[in-house]
């Protein structure tokens, strides 16, 4: 029928997606599945923040004080509590990234109170997570008023050596800088699809591949190839991202050539373990559009709760779990902590110990899944 | 290659997919510097018995050697020892021609020097020297399938494997790779194994031609040879001036005659063994009988004739192959 044809186009094109369910089923399940992801990814009450308090007074106010913050551990679980009593190897673990604030109530604390002066007490956070520092200022705001006193956070500039802001342990970050580790992770995941396993299935599709089969090419010459040739672009690109960010942003990397020189080992690290991930996962696949929907699919839910854009502590524990298996929150987390925080090896060996043998694991996997043959 | 081994033999050669046989215990030798050429109708098995031959897919059955080398036990050092032109178009879009080639000699060792040298006069004999530089997906079928030729040439291999190498191709282009075979025929001691449906190339290229159908090599023989195993291989086109019934009666029992049929009008169809032996005694025949030859022509037998008597008229439907019930039709060159 004139003007109609079109119609045809449209049948055409409903038969082949019908004949593709896993393109068909990711329209329908993928969205459900980044809602719950996503959901539970932003915007959730924080729980277990772990925090440290220094009690140096034991008088009235300062145990009333510490109950209420007991309460809110208990309670809504907004904080874990560990006590200390040096500030400044508490101030020195929220540096490591072991904990998120420190809370200070000098010892004539209750003295003030009851004199009627101002009494301070110290509130020292992990500033480059606003949001985790947001929230514990508030749990001490709760905490203080509940005993009627007025609060004032410390101003001392420095405290058992270390020379600090007011209240924050580390230079300022704005949110456009926080979102740089993030944006690096993404760079990573996204480089580890188009130039690995994308390039290998599209060859496949193309054709190309049958060509270097009948060579004396080896297994491990073809998947080391593709591998390198993926660890190079994607570690570049993250590189590259992480100076654009902060040439945009305005910032710098503290801790100078060594910071520098951890953080583009943990891109490479986690490209190599990303670019084995998706070749276990799609090295097999039979077609270049289940990588494209997969690619969609996996880079939700790794980047999402990574805490790259929203603590892991404001996600359920289902999530929590997930998190904590996650590379891409490893790799956020470090390299956070090199960056905004000037963090030493020993503070992020744990997650590097991680993503190594993420790594590994991952090229072990890929190793087995890569076939010599059509 | 092994110093008096064939370039290529094999032995009961199998290959089965599932409950599908696709190749049948089948068993042939290929002479060094020999053109071999497989002929067979699509989905008759040839491509698998090139693939088994090049490492690509193990036998399930059988021996196969390629340059002295067993295919599944030195898989590497056949590899090492062949060029393959697959029957899809396997140059790499993304690099120029120069790239392609170049590339592939390192996967088979050879220094810068050795590359350069060869790919340069390689690219020369493909008549691509001038294109060396420019992307693949700039070029048309029939460039991209003499930069393979090219490709597969690089390591200077001892045996070539062309599978369907003019598929798709115009005439120009199928021209061109012909010729750059006969040149390399007749400049080389290289050995090439053609598989291809097309009798024309068959003919004009391979030394030997096995016809494959159904799995299994039907016939095996030179070109001249394939033909004469058909009886009444020369068809003689006869017309007379008058009673051609009478004529085609009298012709009939004639002992250098196959075959007599009318063949409208005063026109006669005779088949023999031998046409060109026939025609005097045709003509002596008529003369003797009364009747008078208006006109008589003799045709050879065409391969194609032969590969219609060896494989016959029906049309070959391939075997319903796996479809994924994922992703749908999947890698199209394995379909």
């Amino acid at each position: 029928m004139l003007g109609l044809k079109f119609l045809a186009i449209m049948r055409r094109d409903l038969k082949k997606l019908m004949r593709n369910p896993v393109t068909l089923l990711s329209v329908i399940l993928m969205p459900i599945v980044y809602l719950v992801i996503m959901g539970n990814s932003f915007q959730g009450q924080l729980k277990h923040l772990p925090i440290v308090v220094v009690q140096q007074d034991d008088g009235l106010y300062a145990r009333r004080i510490v109950e209420q913050l007991l309460a809110l551990q208990s309670g809504p679980k907004t904080v874990d509590i560990t006590f200390e009593n040096d500030p400044g190897a508490a101030m020195n673990e929220v540096r490591d990234g072991r904990f998120k604030g420190v809370v200070v109530i000098p010892p004539d604390f209750s003295h003030a109170v009851a004199e009627g002066r101002i009494a301070q007490i110290g509130l020292f956070t992990d500033n480059v997570d606003e949001i985790s520092s947001e929230t514990i200022e508030s749990a001490l705001d709760q905490a203080t008023a509940t005993v009627k006193i007025a609060f004032v956070t410390a101003r001392e500039p420095k405290l058992n050596d270390i020379s600090l802001r007011p209240n924050w342990l580390f230079p300022y970050v704005d949110y456009d800088r926080s979102l740089i580790p993030g944006v690096i992770v993404m760079a990573i995941f996204m480089g580890s699809l188009m130039s690995g396993v994308f390039n290998w299935v599209m060859d496949q599709f193309m054709g190309v591949t049958e060509g270097y089969l009948v060579t004396p090419l080896s297994r491990w010459d073809i998947a080391g190839g593709i591998l390198a040739s993926g660890v190079v672009v994607t570690s570049t690109a993250g590189v590259l991202v992480l100076f654009l960010g902060l040439l945009i942003t305005g910032g710098r990397i503290l801790g100078g050539p060594t910071a520098l020189a951890m953080l583009i080992g943990i891109i490479v690290i986690t490209a190599t373990g990303l670019l084995a991930m998706t070749f276990a996962l799609l090295g097999r696949a039979g077609h270049p559009r289940l990588v494209g929907t997969f690619a969609g699919f996996l880079n939700v839910i790794l980047f999402f709760p990574s805490g790259a854009i929203y603590p892991v502590e404001s996600f359920p524990p289902w999530l929590r779990a997930f998190a904590h298996f996650n590379p891409e929150t490893h790799s956020v987390s470090a390299i956070k902590q090199i960056l905004f925080k000037g963090a030493d090896f020993t503070a992020v060996s744990g997650d590097i110990a991680f993503l190594l043998v993420f790594m590994a694991l991952m090229l072990v996997l890929a190793s087995m899944s890569f076939k010599r043959t059509l | 290659m092994e110093p008096e081994s064939p370039a290529i033999q094999t032995k009961e050669l199998t290959k089965r997919f599932g409950t599908f046989t696709a190749v049948d215990k089948v068993s042939f030798e290929v002479r060094r510097g020999e053109v071999f050429g497989l002929l067979g109708p699509n989905g008759a098995g040839k491509t698998t018995v090139v693939r088994m031959l090049t490492t690509l897919l193990a036998p399930s059955e059988g021996h196969a050697t390629v340059a002295g080398f067993d295919v599944v036990r030195y898989p590497r050092q056949v590899r090492k020892n062949i060029g393959v032109i697959p029957q899809a178009l396997t140059s790499d879009l993304d690099l120029t021609g120069w790239e392609n080639v170049d590339i592939y000699g390192e996967f088979f060792g050879l220094s810068r020097r050795q590359r350069r040298e060869r790919g340069h006069r390689l690219l020369q004999m493909v008549g691509l020297s001038e294109r060396a530089n420019d992307l693949v997906a700039t070029y048309s079928g029939g460039m991209r399938r003499r930069l393979e030729i090219a490709r597969g040439l690089i390591h200077s291999p001892d045996v070539l494997f062309l599978d369907e190498p003019t598929i798709g191709l115009d005439p120009q282009s199928r021209r061109a790779v012909w010729d750059l075979l006969e040149t390399l025929r007749k400049e080389s001691e290289i050995t090439i194994s053609l598989t291809t449906h097309y009798m024309d190339e068959a003919e004009s290229l391979c030394d030997r031609i096995a016809i494959v159908d159904a799995g299994k090599i039907i016939a095996l023989d030179t070109p001249t040879g394939l033909k004469s195993m058909v009886p009444g291989a020369d068809r003689i086109d006869l017309v007379v001036e008058k009673n051609p019934d009478a004529i085609a009666d009298m012709l009939r029992p004639m002992p250098y005659l196959r075959a007599v049929n009318r063949d409208g009008g005063n026109r006669l169809q005779l088949s023999a063994n031998d046409g060109a032996h026939a025609i005097p005694k045709v003509l002596e025949a008529v003369d003797g009988a009364g009747g008078r030859v208006t006109s008589i022509t003799v045709q050879k037998l065409s391969l194609e004739d032969v590969f219609i008597h060896f494989t016959g008229r029906t049309l070959r439907d391939e075997p319903a192959k796996k479809v994924s019930m994922l992703v749908g039709a999947g890698m199209p060159q394995h379909r």
